[in-house]
């Protein structure tokens, strides 16, 4: 009897979705073996071939005109992607949450848009558009502006690719949270402006810095568009992915890998703040 | 301040909520909107408020007799309440009611020391003393309700809008504060229209019910009128079957 209570008291009542303990561990089991293999291993290689020759071997990748170019052009384009992508996010994320109006199911199609276009094909359009060739071209050579093989051309391509991180993060969570607020701060005479820093953007600013975070991660690590319209140039248009795959075609291993761990670094970066910024804090 | 609407219509697609509507409250009522849900009665507070516009055509609102018809809610000012209570939960409790003050223009808007003394004050009126640093989300929703009024009522407005004020609390409370905002009104005298589903409160709180269906304004008259003598059918009978 005693045994019976015991037994009864040590097992745990099976909810009717649970997995039996095999098939539980076999699911994490390869989860975890395939996290390793695909994510934490390469992870692995970057910094060892980093550190192949130590210290001072990784240092001086980082001693060479082109590297340096590199970063500091892809600081640029960060700089100059990111707040204006955070400005149309929000614009867009405003407009998809808060209106009803013909085409916004287009509109919320076209937000995702660059995570199903290949990034190649948004470089394509722009040279298309801006080259020599393009619409465009003739009569931007007129007025003597360079946008493909140029930093205006980086620019555009990332800010197309990486258009949908503020828009994607804020849409669903701006239209979960209602505007009741925004009505109340409005009948007790606040205008838009009042509106938008007193109420909205407090409520949104978690989810507005996940999108920001992502967005900054990728326009610094995009490779596929800016290819297209950079063209390469050495100390000119080469940004940091571009200078890797420069580096590692001229079998320069360890300055490749180097320069290729500050890209892994960011992303771990990016890691850290995306979970930091996603737990439920004072959910209020 | 009277209100006066006339004529007003709402569509949402192919879906009347309110169809000429005609209703007129008068300076220092206090008016009760009660019908069944879908009855169109917060689609009609809403469009007070400016909250929500009307259909274009013949109606108008106005204001002690100015048309406010096409004035925005952040210009017409009208204190509401919302049904949730709509509090920004990352303030706290005596800055969500500084609130209207603090986005006022520079020459309306009072001194520091002017918005804490009526943050106090407001905050004495409410029972809720030495609560202004609490954060919404640790307050009651007595409390809260409390609050979103406080809030509504520090810019000082003419016209008190509800929106179904105690449909979130429980009986006990709901009686106590249906007291309370009885008194409040007997003191202050601020035109005011709230909405509910409760004939009970309606007929506890209310000079005077507008009883709505189907976006229609069935009567219009005290509690007593209405007893006694129920214009039509429908409010004989929702009267009725609510009394039981």
């Amino acid at each position: 009897m005693a045994a019976i209570i015991l037994h009864q008291h040590r097992s745990r009542p099976r909810k009717a979705t649970s997995e039996s303990p095999f098939s539980r561990w076999l699911i994490i089991g390869i989860a975890v073996v395939f996290m390793a293999l695909m994510f934490v291993l390469p992870l692995v290689v970057i910094f060892q071939e980093a550190f192949r020759k130590g210290w001072e071997g990784y240092m001086e990748a980082f001693d060479d005109r082109a590297t340096t170019h590199a970063i500091w052009l892809t600081l640029q384009v960060a700089a100059i992607t990111v707040p204006l992508n955070t400005l149309f996010g929000l614009a867009a994320a405003w407009c998809v949450s808060r209106f009803q109006f013909r085409g916004k199911r287009l509109l919320t199609a076209l937000i995702e848009l660059p995570l199903w276009v290949s990034p190649v094909i948004a470089g394509m359009v722009y040279v298309l558009l801006f080259g020599a060739q393009g619409l465009f071209g003739p009569s931007l050579k007129e007025h003597s502006i360079k946008i493909i093989f140029a930093l205006p051309g980086i620019v555009l391509s990332t800010i197309f690719v990486t258009f949908t991180f503020v828009a994607r993060v804020l849409a669903p969570q701006m239209e979960a949270q209602g505007q009741a607020e925004e009505e109340a701060a409005m009948t007790l005479g606040a205008n838009g402006w009042q509106m938008f820093w007193r109420v909205t953007l407090p409520k949104i600013k978690w989810g507005l810095l996940y999108g920001i975070i992502l967005c900054n991660a990728r326009s610094m690590g995009e490779f596929g568009a800016v290819s297209v319209v950079s063209g390469h140039i050495r100390n000119k248009t080469n940004t940091v992915p571009l200078h890797i795959e420069v580096l590692y075609n001229e079998y320069q291993f360890v300055p490749a890998f180097a320069v290729a761990s500050v890209l892994a670094l960011l992303a771990l970066v990016t890691l850290i703040l995306k979970t930091l910024t996603t737990t439920p804090r004072g959910a209020a | 301040m009277s209100i006066h609407i006339h004529n007003i219509s709402k569509s949402f697609g192919s879906f009347n909520a309110l169809k000429n509507v005609d209703l007129e409250v008068k300076t220092g009522e206090l008016v009760a909107l009660l019908g069944p849900s879908g009855s169109g009665k917060t689609t009609l507070l809403r469009i007070i408020a400016g909250l929500e516009f009307a259909d274009e055509g013949a109606g108008s609102i106005e204001f002690h007799g100015s048309d406010v018809t096409n004035r925005t809610a952040y210009e017409r000012k009208a204190g509401f309440v919302f049904q949730n209570y709509a509090l920004f939960n990352h303030m706290t409790v005596a800055e969500n009611i500084a609130f209207g003050l603090r986005v006022m223009k520079r020459p309306e808007r009072p001194s520091r020391e002017d918005i804490d003394r009526s943050v106090t004050e407001l905050l004495r009126r409410i029972a809720l003393e030495g609560y202004g640093n609490r954060y919404p989300t640790q307050l009651s929703g007595g409390q809260r309700q409390r609050v979103a009024l406080a809030r509504a009522l520090a810019v000082g407005p003419q016209v008190l809008l509800l929106d179904e004020p105690f449909g979130a609390l429980d009986a006990k409370v709901r009686k106590t504060l249906r007291k309370w905002l009885r008194q409040f009104h007997d003191e202050t005298r601020v035109t005011t229209l709230f909405v509910t589903h409760d004939q009970d409160e309606a007929f506890e709180l209310a000079d005077r019910v507008v009883i709505l269906h189907e976006g229609h304004i069935q009567q219009v008259g005290s509690p007593a009128q209405l007893r006694e003598n129920p214009e039509n059918e429908f409010v004989a009978d929702f009267l009725d079957s609510v009394m039981i």
